[in-house]
């Protein structure tokens, strides 16, 4: 299967671009539980919703990919907050494991009223579709580049938040400890809505990127949904980066897994490295120990 | 809190007046199909069992409509022999745990006297069971070959061709368009296996190669490693034996890779809701073929007609035979029974009678008492003893500029 | 009607069963279990393998998915029990997905996506169908009996007790001496061991066994049972079970009253009321139906 160089940067190549494809997703993921401390199953549906929302604006409204990727992260993030102070938030004494539960009905909920009215056919956005770029043998798409640009972009601007706002040093003070800063006057309540609002703006961003490369329907989000998780896991369950690197690593892998065993069991490969990594380090490569 | 009150009571009242009006409804509908001998009036019930939610969503919903707009014509026409036709339709959800518990409510609830529109193989190959042994035939467009091995007792008949049958006329085709390396590339399915055994020796046959046979997992959505072993093995045709969304970002990724060989699908991969879904240059060129009737059959233009601005896809052109296959056998038995419809369904769609391709004329030519031979909108339909479609054409078309122009019938 | 009505409390007892095996989890170990539908599917495929392919008898081939399914929980126990609830269900969630994935492709064991059909059931063929049922029903409910009565002593014994206190507080058990992972793996065994015996009643009951029918969508059900009835409480598990079979087939009805929408509208406004149930239960009745007696923890809001 391997013969060259040139076989193995591919596969580096092409796993970097399903990487990037999950990783806004799995930064979402990891940033609401950072704040709130619970995995938020519905973030598959958020990146549905965004996906749909960009789909919108791209087909409907005309506007261009940048633009409706703005709209897919706003709706995406609106819709999230939503379902948050509607659903879940009233559940949160009960413990992060209900919320959880909670959060799988509304993925199962969001989908079927996405379904009610856009129904189950297979949409595309109306772009143009380029030739890959070729170097020596190896192919790049220009378009999958721009997206995983997008991606790191987005990535970027969330960090950028995080270290030199106000708002990212107050999100930043809750996650390590609510109490601590409950007592120097950072309200957990408003920053939990931003986390919120963020968190799931961003798995909506990254759904329509998903889009982007594919045909959204219903259950755009809930196809990749496992491959997030592993990469939020791996990367250790509350860091940013961390789930920016598991994406890759789950990315990289996935692709592996394609080339070196069966692409038929690409899920597994996500499945065995989150066991892999657990059972070496059980708090996920960047994440810190509990 | 008082004028609350009243408003509440009221609310209940209109509450109970709308459980009473429905049971009364449900009392009147049972009554009526309780009774299963032939009497007027009573209207005769078909369950439909398509998928709606899950991964055959895509195709689910326009398969019932077919049904429902057979059924619309039949009921047009005056029934069958003075008798309404009903269809209720459940969600299968693409799951047979899902399925059977619909199939058990269609049965043994609504009575149905056929059932239609399944799907996936696993559900079919679920429900099977409940119908035979509750004798009600099971219309199906669901692949798998071992479905009509089941011992049916004759009560499956499947329009979706054997993987055999589909996969030989395939390759013949390909074979006759020049093709001679080629790769095979399936999503995980009942058939994929099949396929792959009959491509090998088909083309080995002819002189050509498969030169890759990749089982992909279906739920992914990115396949450039796949799409690069195509490459690699310098195919001058690829296969996709997948669904809607996989063979989507296949198209596109083989389209970005460069790929200018042959792109082979079943109809119900690339469809029409695809090709509105992609840009023209991505489709272009991409062949597909089904099972069909003859160029100028009524059939499939009336269906057309009916589904207005939405092309026919090949799972709906299917259900459309099935509703049209069991309201004419029971006309032609006189007895709307499940065993009256199975026993019936050969003698209304093969043989030497008079030919229709629509209800309407074959309940008119069946109550004036002479014989008719089926062609529906997926093709002839001819069963063998298996149940298993025989006999019948296919239709391969290509995309260009976004529709589909027809390259050869045979 | 009579024969949908027996077929669905079939169903029920099925869904009895798993929400059983996942209360000893969930409810007493307090560990999280999402993949619960893969435990269902190793029972089904073990007992579907062993007798129509080793012509083992039935009962002993649904002993053997029973036991086999509590080797695999045993072995899931020890990799995830130094895991944080959290990555527990997406662990779980995880391991699900890779024995339907296994079970699609592994043909030359499972048959594929075609799966295993002409399962063997007792006396099919020989009965009429709504005898076989009625057999069934009995079978079933007779497991779920036996499951209730064992479990529920189980669950007053000093391993329930510690199974509570290791839920409670895990540092704390260990501290009083307890071997906190051999309880826990335990507990993940006895667990899977019931819902793999549901699995393996599934499979001959329906005949016949897919991948596909192995959808997470059924772990969610369960979960939704035993969340309605009440997490903790064995008799919360079986009245859960039958609250949602109840939910999921009186929805049927209920879509089909609906005026003016499209099928497909009716089919997604009956999972959004499944899905919007769940929701609303957990919001206004997180105790459940059947609350759990020996709850020992603190109430939300009381003061600790």
């Amino acid at each position: 299967m391997i013969q060259d160089w040139r076989d193995i940067a591919q596969i580096l190549l092409n796993g970097l671009m399903t990487g990037s494809m999950l990783m806004l997703p799995a930064i979402g993921f990891t940033t609401i539980f950072a704040v709130l401390r619970y995995p938020n199953f519905a973030v598959a549906a958020y990146a549905t919703v965004g996906a749909f929302a960009g789909w919108v604006a791209n087909t409907q409204w005309g506007l261009p990919a940048g633009l409706a990727l703005v709209a897919a992260f706003l709706v995406a993030g609106a819709v999230g907050l939503l379902a948050e102070e509607a659903a879940l938030k009233p559940l949160r004494p009960s413990g992060p494991l209900t919320v959880a539960i909670a959060s799988v009905a509304l993925t199962l909920l969001i989908e079927n009223i996405l379904r009610f009215f856009f129904g189950n056919e297979l949409r595309g956005y109306d772009l143009p579709i380029l030739r890959d770029w070729r170097f020596d043998g190896i192919r790049i798409g220009p378009q999958q580049v721009q997206n995983t640009l997008y991606a790191c972009a987005a990535a970027g601007a969330l960090f950028a938040v995080l270290a030199f706002t106000r708002l990212g040093r107050a999100m930043r003070a809750v996650a390590d400890n609510p109490q601590l800063a409950d007592i120097k006057g950072v309200d957990p309540d408003r920053i939990a809505r931003v986390a919120v609002f963020i968190g799931a703006g961003l798995a909506g961003f990254g759904g329509m990127l998903l889009g982007l490369d594919t045909s959204i329907d219903p259950l755009t989000g809930f196809r990749v949904i496992l491959s997030v998780f592993a990469a939020a896991v791996v990367g250790g369950l509350g860091s940013i980066p961390g789930a920016a690197l598991g994406a890759l690593v789950v990315g990289i892998g996935e692709e592996m897994a394609g080339v070196l065993l069966e692409p038929a069991y690409r899920t597994v490969t996500a499945f065995l490295a989150i066991l892999l990594v657990l059972s070496i380090r059980p708090q996920g490569l960047l994440g810190r120990a509990a | 809190m008082t004028k609350f009150r009243i408003g509440r009571r009221a609310a209940l009242r209109r509450a109970a007046g709308a459980l009473y009006a429905t049971s009364a409804a449900g009392a009147v509908s049972s009554f009526a199909i309780g009774g299963k001998a032939f009497s007027q009036g009573a209207p005769i019930v078909f369950g439909a069992l398509p998928p709606l939610t899950g991964a055959g969503g895509p195709y689910g919903p326009a398969m019932l409509r077919a049904i429902q707009a057979v059924v619309e014509e039949a009921n047009a026409a005056g029934g069958i022999r003075g008798r309404q036709i009903r269809v209720v339709a459940e969600d299968d959800q693409t799951n047979p745990d899902a399925g059977v518990r619909g199939a058990r409510k269609l049965i043994d609830v609504d009575r149905v006297s056929a059932m239609m529109g399944t799907w996936a193989s696993s559900v079919t190959t679920a429900v099977a069971p409940l119908c035979w042994e509750n004798r009600v035939p099971l219309f199906t467009v669901s692949g798998a070959d071992s479905i009509t091995l089941l011992p049916h007792q004759g009560f499956i008949f499947r329009t979706q061709p054997n993987s055999k049958l589909q996969i030989e006329t395939g390759a013949d085709f390909l074979l006759r368009q020049g093709a001679r390396r080629i790769f095979h590339l399936a999503a995980q399915s009942p058939f994929a296996q099949s396929s792959q055994d009959v491509l090998v020796a088909k083309f080995r046959a002819a002189g050509g190669e498969v030169v890759g046979y990749t089982v992909y997992e279906r739920e992914k959505t990115a396949f450039r490693s796949e799409v690069d072993a195509i490459m690699r093995a310098r195919a001058d045709t690829v296969f996709l034996n997948g669904y809607l969304p996989d063979v989507t970002i296949l198209l596109r990724e083989l389209f970005r890779a460069g790929f200018d060989g042959r792109r082979f699908a079943p109809a119900y991969a690339i469809n029409q809701n695809l090709l509105n879904s992609l840009p023209h240059e991505v489709t272009n060129g991409a062949m597909t073929w089904q099972p069909s009737p003859d160029v100028d059959s009524g059939a499939f233009k009336r269906l057309e007609r009916l589904f207005g601005n939405t092309a026919v896809d090949p799972y709906s052109a299917q259900t459309n035979d099935h509703a049209a296959l069991a309201i004419l056998a029971a006309a032609a038995a006189g007895d709307a029974g499940g065993v009256a419809i199975r026993d019936n369904v050969r003698r209304i769609s093969q043989g030497d009678g008079e030919k229709v391709d629509n209800v309407t004329d074959g309940l008119r030519a069946l109550a004036a008492g002479r014989a008719i031979n089926y062609e529906g909108s997926s093709g002839p339909v001819e069963f063998d003893e298996r149940g298993d479609i025989r006999g019948t054409k296919f239709r391969y078309e290509r995309a260009a500029g976004g529709r589909f122009e027809l390259v050869e019938l045979r | 009607m009579e024969a949908y009505i027996v077929a669905m409390l079939v169903f029920a007892g099925f869904y009895a069963l798993m929400a059983l095996g996942l209360n000893v989890i969930w409810g007493l170990a307090g560990m999280v279990n999402l993949g619960l539908v893969g435990f269902f599917a190793v029972g089904a495929y073990a007992s579907a393998l062993l007798t129509t392919k080793l012509l083992w008898p039935m009962p002993l081939g649904w002993a053997a998915g029973a036991a086999i399914a509590a080797v695999a929980g045993g072995i899931m126990a020890l990799i995830v029990a130094r895991l944080r609830g959290d990555y527990l269900a997406i662990v779980t969630l995880g391991f699900a997905e890779v024995i339907r994935l296994v079970a699609s492709n592994e043909i030359w064991l499972t048959n594929g996506t075609d799966g295993i059909s002409g399962i063997p059931g007792p006396w099919r063929g020989d009965v009429s169908p709504q005898q076989f049922n009625l057999i069934f029903l009995a079978l079933v409910w007779c497991a779920v009996g036996i499951a209730f009565l064992l479990l529920s002593r189980a669950s007053h014994s000093p391993f329930g007790r510690v199974l509570r206190a290791v839920r409670e507080d895990e540092d704390v058990a260990a501290v009083a001496g307890k071997p906190v992972l051999w309880f826990k793996l335990r507990a993940f065994a006895l667990g899977a061991a019931v819902v793999g015996f549901a699995g393996a009643l599934y499979a001959h009951y329906n005949a016949y066994i897919a991948p596909d029918g192995f959808a997470p969508l059924l772990t969610i059900y369960i979960v939704l049972a035993l969340t309605a009835g009440g997490v903790g409480a064995m008799r919360g598990a079986v009245v859960g079970a039958l609250f949602v079979v109840l939910l999921l087939e009186s929805t049927r009805f209920l879509a089909q009253e609906i005026p003016g929408v499209t099928p497909v509208q009716k089919a997604a406004l009956r999972e959004s009321i499944i899905a919007l149930s769940l929701i609303l239960l957990l919001r206004f009745r997180p105790q459940g139906l059947i609350p759990e007696r020996t709850r020992t923890h603190s109430r939300p809001g009381a003061t600790p």
